[in-house]
C-alpha cells in the first residue's frame, strides 16, 4: 500500500491562530444574535425606566426621590446581560460546538477560539456597560437623576474599577455557564443531574457549616472586608477553574443527535 | 494510487451495544463510494469516527495517512454535514454560507450561490424554520462547494423531491468531474445512486458485508423464477442468496451464471431477471424490499 | 441502463450506436468523459473506462489536448462486428431452434421474406 501524499492543490493549510480566530468569527456571525438582542432589551429597559424615572422627578419631592433613587441603585436593571451572556455561552458549547464539529474544527480549536470570544466579548460588554455608567454620572443621572448602570453591584470607585468589577462579572457568567454546558454534552441528562445535585450538597454543607459553627458573622465581616472588588477578584477562581474543567470535558465530549 | 482512508479492526461500543464490529477497508483517492445499509447498521457511528466526531473503543484509522484524532491538518480537509446535523440558534442560512469559507479552504462562493438558486432555498430563513428537504439542501450545498479532498454525504435526500434529488446527483457528477476528490455517499436509496458509485461498502450490524467495486457487484447475481421443482432442480448445487417461493413458482437468487447455465436454465422453463443493486443488498441483508425502504 | 451488464459497456455500445446512425460522424470530436458522465448520471471513471474500450478497439482516438474524435472507418468496422455478433446471437441461435422444429431453411427464410411486409 502507498503512503498518501496529498496533493499540493488540494491541501488547505491554515495557521493555528487564523483556525482559532474562524471560530472567534463563527460565534459572532450572527450579530442579531450576540449584539442586536441584548441591545434592544437594555434599549427598551433605559426607556421604560427613563419614563418612570421622569414620572417621579416631577412628581415627588426633593427628598423622596433622594430616597428613591438610593433605591433604584439596587434595582441592578442592567443584570439582565449577564445572564444573556451565560446562554450565550451555554448555545455556544451546546449547539456551536456540534456545528462547528461538522465544519471539521478540532475540539482544541474550538474551545481556545471560545474562550476568545468569551473574553472579548466579556471586555466589550464591560467596556460599554462602564461607558454608560459614567455618562450617567456625568449626567446626573440622564438628568432625571435616574439611575441603571451604577447599581450598587458595579462598584463606586470610577471608571476603571467598575470596568474591572464588570469584567470579570461577565467572565464569570460566561465560563461558569460554557463549563455546565460542557457538562452537558458530555453527559447530557445525568451529568446534569450529578452536576447539579452536587453542587446543592456543596452548597448545603457550606451553609450548615457556617450556621452551626456560628460563622455567619465572619462571612459578613469577610465580605465587608474584601468589598466589592475583593469578592469579584475571587470570582477568578471559579471562572478559571471553569476555564480548565471546561477543556478537558470537551475534548472528550461527542455531540450526539 | 494514494490511500484516502485506512481502517484496520475498528471497534465502536456504546455500554454493551457494539455498533461497529472490527470493521477493516480502504478508500482510494478521489471516487465516489457508497456507504450502505440500513438504518442503525452503523454508517452514521462509522462517519463520526473517520470524522474524529466520536472516538473508536477499538482500532486504527488512518486519514491521509494521519489519525484524524484532533488534527487540524487532517481535519481542513474533510467536509461532513450529517443528516441531523445542529445548528447554533436562530441561525439563518446565511449565517451557514458566509462562514462556511473560513473553515474551507477550497469553497467556491459562487458555486455555493449558484446552487442555493438550484434548490430554492430562502437564506435569510432560520435553519429552524426549514423544510426537512431544505435543511438536506444546507448540508448539501455545504458538501459539494467545501470541495474538501474528503467529503462525506449523509443521506443527502432527506425530504428532497425526485427534481432536487436529481439535481444533486447531476451537480456532484459535474463538480467531481471538474474537481476530483473522495467523496463517500452514505444512503439507502441505492437504486438511483448506483450508476454513481465506483465501490460499495456496506455495513451490516456493525459489519462490513459487501466491499466491491460496484461493476463487479453488477451483474453478480441473478434471480431465477419458475416452476419450484424446476428451479431447486436447477439451483441444487448452487449458492443460494435468497429463497423465496408462493405456491409452485418458486423465485431464487443464485450467484450470476455463465452463458451456456443461462441457456440450461432458460430450457428448463426458468426464466432469469438481472437484480439491481439494491436489491442484491436487500437480500444480503435478510430484509425484504419494504422493511429496508422504510428503515430510514 | 440495465441491471445486467457493466455500465461502461452499455456506455461504449451507446457511442458506437450513435456513431452508426451518423450522429457521430467520423472525424467529428464526441463529447468528453465527464459529459458522458452527465448525461447518463453515471460515475466519470465509468464513463471513461468505457471510453477507454473504444480507444483501445480504435473506434475513437485522443487528440492531445483537444479531445477525443472518431476514427476514420469505425462506422464500417462497427458495422462489421455487430454483423457477426448478430449471425452468433440471433442467426445461429434462429437456425437451431428451426431445425429442432423441422423448418427447412427455404421455410424459414421464406418466413422471414414475409416478415414485416404486412
Amino acid at each position: 500500500m502507498t503512503t498518501t501524499t496529498i496533493r499540493p492543490m488540494n491541501v488547505a493549510k491554515g495557521g493555528e491562530f487564523q483556525r482559532i480566530w474562524s471560530v472567534v468569527r463563527l460565534h459572532v456571525v450572527n450579530r442579531m444574535a450576540l449584539f442586536g438582542v441584548p441591545l434592544m432589551i437594555l434599549g427598551f429597559i433605559f426607556a421604560v425606566n427613563f419614563v418612570i424615572w421622569w414620572t417621579l422627578k416631577s412628581s415627588l419631592s426633593t427628598s423622596d426621590f433622594a430616597d428613591a433613587s438610593e433605591g433604584m441603585q439596587y434595582s441592578g436593571a442592567s443584570t439582565f446581560i449577564f445572564v444573556y451572556m451565560m446562554v450565550v455561552a451555554v448555545q455556544a458549547i451546546n449547539l456551536t460546538f456540534p456545528f462547528a464539529q461538522g465544519y471539521s474544527v478540532t475540539r482544541r480549536d474550538f474551545y481556545l477560539g471560545s474562550v476568545l470570544t468569551f473574553v472579548m466579548l466579556s471586555a466589550a460588554w464591560a467596556l460599554l456597560i462602564s461607558v454608560l455608567g459614567e455618562i450617567e454620572q456625568a449626567t446626573g443621572g440622564w438628568y432625571v437623576g435616574g439611575s441603571m448602570f451604577n447599581a450598587i453591584y458595579f462598584g463606586d470607585g470610577g471608571f476603571l474599577q467598575r470596568l474591572y468589577i464588570t469584567f470579570l462579572l461577565f467572565s464569570f457568567f460566561f465560563f461558569v455557564g460554557a463549563a455546565t454546558a460542557a457538562v452537558y454534552v458530555k453527559w447530557r441528562t445525568n451529568g446534569m443531574l450529578v452536576f447539579f445535585g452536587a453542587l446543592v450538597l456543596v452548597l448545603l454543607a457550606a451553609v450548615l457549616w457556617i450556621t452551626f459553627g456560628a460563622h455567619w458573622m465572619a462571612v459578613g465581616a469577610w465580605f465587608v472586608e474584601m468589598g466589592v472588588v475583593g469578592v469579584v477578584t475571587w470570582t477568578l477562581v471559579p471562572t478559571i477553574i471553569s476555564g480548565i474543567v471546561g477543556f478537558f470535558i470537551l475534548r472528550r465530549a461527542t455531540p450526539r443527535n | 494510487m494514494t490511500t484516502t482512508i485506512e481502517v484496520t479492526g475498528l471497534t465502536r461500543r456504546f455500554g454493551n451495544v457494539t455498533a461497529l464490529d472490527n470493521v477493516s477497508f480502504t478508500v482510494e483517492e478521489n471516487g465516489i463510494y457508497g456507504l450502505l445499509g440500513r438504518n442503525g447498521a452503523g454508517k452514521t457511528t462509522l462517519m463520526q469516527l473517520l470524522t474524529a466526531q466520536d472516538f473508536a473503543t477499538d482500532g486504527d484509522i488512518r486519514i491521509f495517512g494521519q489519525s484524524p484524532v484532533e488534527n487540524a491538518s487532517v481535519l481542513q480537509n474533510v467536509s461532513f454535514i450529517k443528516e441531523s446535523q445542529k445548528y447554533p440558534d436562530d441561525f439563518q442560512v446565511k449565517h451557514v454560507l458566509k462562514s462556511a469559507p473560513w473553515f474551507f479552504k477550497n469553497w467556491d462562493a459562487d458555486f455555493a450561490a449558484e446552487l442555493v438558486e438550484d434548490f430554492r432555498l430562502p437564506v435569510d430563513r432560520r435553519i429552524k424554520k426549514l423544510s426537512r428537504g431544505q435543511l438536506s439542501s444546507v448540508g448539501v450545498i455545504v458538501g459539494l462547494a467545501s470541495r474538501a479532498p474528503l467529503t462525506f454525504f449523509d443521506e443527502p435526500y432527506l425530504g428532497l423531491d425526485a427534481v432536487a434529488r436529481q439535481l444533486f446527483y447531476d451537480r456532484l457528477i459535474e463538480d467531481y468531474a471538474e474537481h476530483p476528490r473522495t467523496v463517500i455517499l452514505s444512503t439507502h436509496l441505492i437504486d438511483e445512486v448506483s450508476n454513481l458509485l465506483e465501490h460499495v461498502i456496506v455495513l451490516d450490524a456493525g459489519r462490513i458485508i459487501i466491499d466491491q467495486p460496484a461493476e463487479e457487484l453488477r451483474g453478480s447475481a441473478t434471480n431465477l423464477v419458475g416452476q419450484r421443482s424446476a428451479v431447486e432442480e436447477f439451483v441444487k448445487s448452487r449458492e443460494v442468496l435468497h429463497r423465496q417461493s408462493i405456491g409452485g413458482i418458486a423465485s431464487v437468487t443464485v450467484a450470476s451464471l455463465a452463458a451456456d447455465e443461462r441457456r440450461e436454465a432458460q430450457a428448463a422453463g426458468i426464466e432469469l431477471t438481472p437484480i439491481s443493486l439494491q436489491q442484491l443488498i436487500v437480500r444480503k441483508t435478510n430484509t425484504t424490499d419494504k422493511e429496508f425502504e422504510q428503515s430510514a | 441502463m440495465d441491471d445486467s451488464r457493466p455500465i461502461f459497456l452499455q456506455i461504449a455500445e451507446q457511442i458506437e450506436n450513435d456513431i452508426i446512425s451518423g450522429l457521430l460522424p467520423e472525424e467529428g470530436q464526441v463529447p468528453s468523459t465527464n459529459e458522458f458522465a452527465s448525461f447518463y448520471r453515471i460515475n466519470p471513471a465509468t464513463a471513461g473506462k468505457g471510453v477507454a474500450l473504444l480507444v483501445d478497439s480504435r473506434i475513437l482516438y485522443k487528440k492531445r489536448g483537444i479531445g477525443m474524435f472518431v476514427a476514420e472507418g469505425a462506422r464500417t468496422r462497427i458495422v462489421e462486428q455487430r454483423r457477426t455478433q448478430f449471425r452468433n446471437d440471433y442467426i445461429q441461435p434462429l437456425v437451431d431452434e428451426a431445425d429442432k422444429l423441422g423448418i427447412t431453411r427455404e421455410q424459414l427464410a421464406d418466413m422471414i421474406r414475409k416478415e414485416g411486409v404486412e
